[in-house]
């Protein structure tokens, strides 16, 4: 097997004696794979990078990037990781090009363009000669997440950085993680509290809750993980007569509202018999969409 | 890269971060505050300050206000640049991105603290430049004020500076290694006044030679003894604010070194 890019075993830390914030935390990425890290506010998404990074001090465990200790190889790893961890650090009273080359000077051996190139990928270079302070939560987090590339890093850690992006923005991100995988071998490691943005952009999942993995394995092993069954919402003009039709084929109906309802099916060929006798006895059916369940699993792993 | 290349781009760094900072301005401000005050002095009070016969009116012109900085604006300065230029990493979130950069952690810290004594040194420099600049433009207008006719003790007067910058080195380790720890701009602020107060109430006892909160004060005593020649570049005050400046510094990156960035 290939050796992981970040590898912890047993890595604990807390803030204060009363409570361990992470616990016992073993975690692996693959090289070249999008790693999403996933848990609820408070979790320890947060705290897990900072100790990846070496800005806490772990008390417990070990940590290794690039199959190296972190600590004796603290600057060579930094060299080859970007990172962009909860609300970018940014000098507000300079612009986005000046932030930009102060960062590239620290780290040394950045070309000129590619100042220029990092602005062109976040879509800033309109606004480079802008105060940051002026910037909106947005392009705050697009420069953010500029100063993270400039040294083309092996390893990009990103701690949700859809954070205030409008929905272009999302998708912008979305297309450049997949970019930077596929193109650049670009290995990702990003955090989020969301099921639905690791699902469409990771190939690996780790799902944390209360400083503990509750799940580690790649987003295909997650979905085969559920059971066969699939839940479908349907928007009619009636739902109890629709409820009664689905109690009538076994399908387990939920009223969700005063237009949707449950229903519980095994395949998705039974769709279409379904709608069929909602129609024969003239409901207006308006809308079916199958439902991700994966959301569910999700607050089922993380709710107790 | 080697070491003294990851100082330079640091240093370098920090001086592109104190453009239009209001650090960068109050260290300007500070340096035009009193010969501005003395200007308007000199031109309105001159009658006052006629120099008596084979007098040279610049001892007193230019000693008189350094007397005037030195106890208490020299310090307060101090403390509060020193808050500033931290605060600029602090407010800007930007210690964890520096800790997370592939340089040592040396070089960040050093370069910061090395730039606060370059602001410093600006400062007294500017000063000493303005001390002239206002003595020969009131000598100009009030030819009774002899300026032009006797040339300033320019050794004296910037051997007393050169002690008033180095007794303040101790307060400057100290303070920057607060400013780093504290992200909140209100706790070195006030840690360092509470200091410097207590300075100025001790600093006459004999004592105080060990506190260097009283070394602004102390670096003038030799101006009440007779003897101005025998003063030397380094007196004791000297050599012991270099000593806590150097103590400070290097336990106060040995414990930012350690510290959790939260
Ligand atoms: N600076 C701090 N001091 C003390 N406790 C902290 C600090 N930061 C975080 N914690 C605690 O550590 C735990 C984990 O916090 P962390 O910020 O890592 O969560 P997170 O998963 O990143 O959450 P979010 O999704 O809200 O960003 C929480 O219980 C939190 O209260
Ligand atoms: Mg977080």
């Amino acid at each position: 097997m290939i050796q992981p890019i970040i590898k912890t075993e047993n890595l604990c830390f807390s803030y204060s004696k009363s409570k361990n914030d992470i616990s016992a935390l073993d975690l692996e990425v693959p090289r070249g794979s999008v790693y999403g890290f996933l848990g609820p506010n408070g979790s320890g998404k947060t705290t897990t990078i900072r100790l990846l990074l070496g800005l806490l001090r772990k008390q417990k465990g070990s940590i290794s990037l690039f199959g190296q200790p972190f600590e004796e190889n603290r600057i060579d790893n930094l060299a080859r990781v970007g990172a962009l961890i909860e609300n970018p650090s940014l000098y507000g009273h300079l612009n986005a090009r000046e932030n930009l080359k102060i960062a590239a000077r620290y780290r040394g051996g950045v070309p000129k363009n590619r100042i220029e190139e990092v602005l062109e990928i976040v879509k800033l270079s309109y606004v480079k000669k802008k105060k940051v302070k002026a910037f909106s939560l947005g392009m705050k987090q697009r420069l953010g997440l500029a100063i993270s590339l400039l040294n083309k890093p092996e390893l990009l850690i990103l701690d949700e950085p859809a954070n205030g992006l409008d929905p272009k923005g999302i998708i912008e991100m979305r297309s450049l993680i997949r970019e930077l995988n596929e193109q650049h071998d670009t290995t990702i490691f990003i955090s989020s509290h969301l099921l639905s943005e690791i699902e469409k952009t990771c190939s690996h999942v780790g799902i944390i809750r209360e400083g503990k993995m509750l799940f580690q394995n790649t987003v295909a092993a997650l979905k085969n993980s559920q059971t066969g069954k699939l839940v479908v919402e349907i928007e009619t003009n009636d739902t109890s007569s629709a409820s009664e039709i689905a109690k009538e084929l076994q399908m387990n109906p939920d009223i969700a509202d005063e237009q949707s309802l449950n229903v519980v099916i095994n395949r998705k060929d039974e769709i279409p018999g379904l709608i069929d006798n909602l129609r024969n006895r003239q409901i207006a059916v308006y809308q079916v969409r199958i439902k991700d369940n994966l959301e569910e699993l999700f607050l089922s792993l993380t709710e107790n | 890269m080697n070491s003294l290349s990851y100082f330079l781009s640091s240093t370098k760094n920090e001086t592109v971060k104190l453009k239009r900072t209001f650090a960068f301005w109050l260290s300007v401000i500070g340096a035009f505050f009193i010969p501005l005050i003395y200007l308007l002095y000199y031109l309105l009070k001159y009658e006052k300050l006629i120099p008596k016969e084979g007098e040279n009116p610049w001892d007193s012109f230019m000693t008189s206000q350094i007397t005037a900085a030195s106890p208490l604006l020299i310090p307060m300065f101090i403390i509060l640049v020193t808050s500033l230029i931290v605060q600029i990493e602090h407010k800007s979130l930007s210690v964890k991105h520096l800790f997370t950069l592939p340089i040592p952690k040396w070089s960040v810290y050093f370069g910061k603290l090395f730039i606060v004594l370059g602001l410093v040194l600006f400062t007294y420099v500017l000063f000493a430049l303005l001390v002239f600049i206002v003595g020969y433009t009131v000598g100009g207008v009030h030819g009774e004020l002899q300026m032009w006719e006797h040339t300033p003790n320019v050794s004296l007067f910037v051997k007393l500076l050169f002690r008033s910058f180095i007794s303040v080195l101790g307060i400057i380790g100290l303070q920057f290694w607060l400013s780093f720890r504290f992200k909140n701009f209100i706790v070195p602020l006030g840690i360092g006044m509470v200091l410097f107060i207590t300075g100025l109430i001790v600093y006459q006892a004999k004592e105080s030679i060990y506190y260097p909160y009283a070394y602004s004060m102390l670096s003038l005593f030799p101006l009440d003894s007779k003897d101005v020649n025998a003063m030397v570049w380094f007196p004791r005050v000297a050599l012991y604010s270099i000593g806590y400046f150097l103590l400070f510094s290097v336990l106060g990156f040995l414990d930012i070194r350690r510290m959790n960035i939260k």
